[in-house]
């Protein structure tokens, strides 16, 4: 009889999943590249929540010039701006871009921030704080540690009041890229995320990393726009608030621009979890003609994460898992404490299920996804705990974060030209290696060998 | 040292317990020496298991507890007056007294609004839509439903936190909004178009912005900073606007108050995240 329950977890490498991407062997040291920063470092936008700036290993990592914040002020607040400049001044931006071609809304929302991303304009537009409390910024501090952290040296206070160095050995998939954050509210209105894409342009960004969806109503999975009920789309009818027109509208220019923004530069989205079979929107866009690049999940021991499909999708990268019991598949951890036999299928895939969660950087102290026992960041600096700087992290936010950094190394590295989004794609199909499940196989991106799975 | 140097030389490693810092004992707490002579005094890490995927929580724990609720601040167990976050308010009021709101409408443009309004009037008592007076009468007075069914939690225990901090939102922003009513003094709807028949009397302030509007997307916004993972995050705006047009479908807001309150609500949430951060934190422990 097998014997369960017993919570015999198995130790593991916080970075395994560097090691499965075949980026790092199994000293942590690097694999076929080697940490020379290029000239001028590649740009990742992140699309996402709120950063911790002040994370040891984000330091040198997130770009505090161009970093915007589009919760609060429609045409963004630039957060990390030291507090008594009064001028933005000259940025070094794509002026000239006509992604907006074609699209006459769009149009006229990037003249409008362009106006405002003029060199005499104000940090905070209007007098708008930007909406970035570190406390608030755990996912974005988790996605921004898989794509970019460094290892560093830290400073520890010790029992006796003295201080001594510590090390923090954690890294992201291009511990030498530079991250610009650009905060947002999610909110289901189209224009923050027009301007967030825009913005992405503007800065040129070499990569654009949406670890989460976009909840345009139109194109919420399942899509609902081919079921009417008598003359009326369900749509319209379970519409909760009026309509707005021009809405209509700038929800297909938001895709079309983001179809365009892939253009230039691979856009990776997150492809959803909750076994959405073509992605959540908008990693659904991703298709042969574009640089859109959607992301699922596997788990530790190379199967498919109970929560993502692997089909209609483009890459699949390392990430945590989950129990699932239902009709497609009963997937439970037998090793939990709670693991209960009853009604358990006797042809049952629990052997699939992994423990291994995907380890990132959390916002330092009590709050963020691991929390500190002392009220205080830090000393003077120095760290109390390094417990709260590290959470563990998954789905396929994580997933796409690390594929982002995987593209991010290839720029890095000089593995393939800047500039088109279907140029990084077909690199990055090219690195490739064809996972096989009972029933599945699917893409991986390895980058020296083949995926190495600790759980396995 | 190199980045790589550091990587070759330390190791994290996640246990049951949490992350451990290269081979030292992990006995930091029963003997702090063995720490210190390994460089490593820091506590473990008490990673808390990923709550990044969707999670279902059913907590049947029902508490009897009557769902319309409404804000009472003194008796009933709502909550108390919460001095210490209006205190902080105050310290803050340069970040929020005088937000880029844009200027109210013109009377003549207020007039054409006010044809909607007499529109929705009409349509309020066709079959589509006559279930809106109901939720009219309800949100009447703030109450908490519109906002705790989409989370899912409406009459679940154990969210105790999350509904004192909505409560603390709509304390804190009544009293913002207020103060931007009281300078542009805009007339209510049916004082400019008398065609107009109100489903409810008029609040005894006035009309811009709308504070329904303010409030319940104030409570999305600071949701969506809490629990941006949630896949409700998104929903909790489509309620909150829904509560905002029903002001007008009740004829008592301009469409332009309604916007108003969200752009007010928006551009407050950076000082409300501040002042709010305690009970932010409170309540998001109840999601973790």
């Amino acid at each position: 009889m097998k014997v369960t329950g017993r919570e015999d977890y198995p130790q593991y490498d916080a970075l395994w999943h560097l090691q499965t991407l075949g980026v790092l062997d199994k000293h942590n040291a690097p694999l076929d590249w080697s940490a020379e920063p290029p000239a001028k470092p590649t740009r990742v936008a992140v699309i996402d929540t709120s950063v911790a700036v002040a994370h040891p290993n984000l330091a040198g990592v997130i770009n505090k010039e161009l970093s915007l914040d589009f919760f609060s002020a429609r045409l963004g607040s630039f957060p990390f701006l030291p507090k008594d400049q009064e001028k933005i001044g000259e940025l070094d931006l794509k002026w000239d871009t006509e992604i907006a071609e074609g699209l006459p809304l769009t149009g006229k929302l990037l003249a409008e921030l362009v106006d405002r991303l003029s060199k005499s304009s104000k940090p905070h537009s209007k007098g708008i704080q930007p909406c970035t409390s570190p406390a608030f910024s755990a996912h974005g501090t988790n996605v921004a540690g898989l794509v970019g952290a460094r290892p560093c040296i830290a400073e520890q206070v010790l029992p006796t009041g003295e201080k001594a160095p510590l090390a923090l050995p954690y890294s992201g998939v291009d511990p030498m890229c530079e991250i610009v954050q650009i905060s947002n509210n999610f909110d289901p209105e189209p224009e923050g995320l027009i301007m967030a894409f825009l913005y992405a342009e503007l800065i040129d960004a070499d990569v654009v990393l949406l670890p989460r969806n976009i909840a345009d109503p139109h194109r919420i999975v399942p899509e609902l726009g081919d079921i009417k009920l008598g003359d009326q789309s369900l749509t319209d009818l379970i519409r909760q608030a009026g309509t707005q027109d021009h809405h209509t509208e700038l929800w297909s220019e938001l895709s079309a621009l983001i179809v365009n923004v892939s253009q230039s530069r691979p856009v990776v989205c997150a492809a959803g979890n909750a076994n959405e079979e073509t992605g959540i929107y908008p990693a659904n866009l991703a298709s042969d003609h574009n640089g859109i690049v959607s992301v699922g999940a596997v788990n530790a021991k190379g199967f498919c994460s109970s929560y993502s499909v692997s089909r209609n999708i483009t890459v699949m990268a390392p990430s945590n898992d989950a129990e699932i019991f239902d009709a497609a598949e009963v997937r439970l951890d037998e090793k939990s404490a709670n693991y209960d036999p009853t009604g358990v299928p006797d042809s049952n895939s629990n052997c699939k299920y992994s423990s291994f969660d995907v380890i990132s950087t959390d916002v330092p102290g009590l709050s963020g996804y691991s929390g500190s026992v002392f009220l205080n960041e830090t000393v003077d600096g120095a760290l109390l705990d390094y417990g709260s700087y590290f959470s563990r992290f998954g789905g396929t936010s994580a997933a796409s974060a690390l594929v982002a950094g995987f593209l991010s190394l290839g720029r890095s590295t000089g593995a393939y030209e800047a500039n088109s989004g279907l140029v990084a794609k077909s690199w990055l199909l090219g690195k490739c290696h064809v996972q096989k499940g009972d029933d599945e196989e699917f893409c991986m991106p390895c980058w020296s060998g083949t995926p190495m799975f600790p759980d396995a | 040292m190199e980045i790589h140097e550091i990587l070759a030389q330390n190791r994290f490693t996640v246990t049951q317990t949490g992350l451990r810092l290269n081979d030292t004992d992990v006995q930091v707490v029963d003997n702090p020496n063995v720490g210190v002579s390994g460089g490593n005094a820091l506590s473990l890490l008490a990673l808390n298991r990923n709550r990044n995927r969707n999670r279902n929580r059913n907590r049947n724990r029902n508490r009897n507890r009557n769902r319309n609720r409404n804000l009472d601040p003194v008796a009933g167990g709502g909550m108390l007056e919460p001095w210490k976050e209006r205190a902080k308010l105050h310290e803050l009021s340069e970040h929020w007294v005088d937000l880029p709101i844009p200027l109210p409408p013109t009377i003549e443009r207020l007039r054409v609004e006010a044809v909607d309004l007499l529109i929705k009037q009409v349509l309020r008592r066709t079959p589509q839509e006559i279930h809106r007076e109901e939720e009219i009468f309800r949100e009447a007075n703030i109450e908490l439903s519109g906002y705790l069914r989409p989370l899912g939690i409406e009459d679940h225990g154990g969210y105790e936190a999350t509904e004192s901090l909505f409560y603390l939102i709509l304390a804190l922003t009544d009293e913002i909004g207020l103060r931007y009513k009281d300078r542009y003094s805009v007339l209510r709807p049916n004082q400019v178009e008398p065609r107009l028949r109100p489903l409810l009397p008029n609040p005894p302030h006035q009309s811009y912005p709308s504070n329904h509007s303010f409030q319940s997307f104030s409570i999305a916004f600071l949701f969506a900073r809490l629990l941006p993972e949630h896949p409700a995050s998104s929903e909790m705006f489509n309620s909150a606007r829904r509560i905002a047009e029903n002001r007008e479908w009740a004829g008592l807001h301009y469409a332009s108050d309604t916007d108003a309150g969200y752009q007010l609500a928006r551009m407050v949430a950076p000082v409300l995240e501040e002042v709010c951060e305690e009970q932010m934190l409170a309540a998001q422990a109840e999601w973790y």
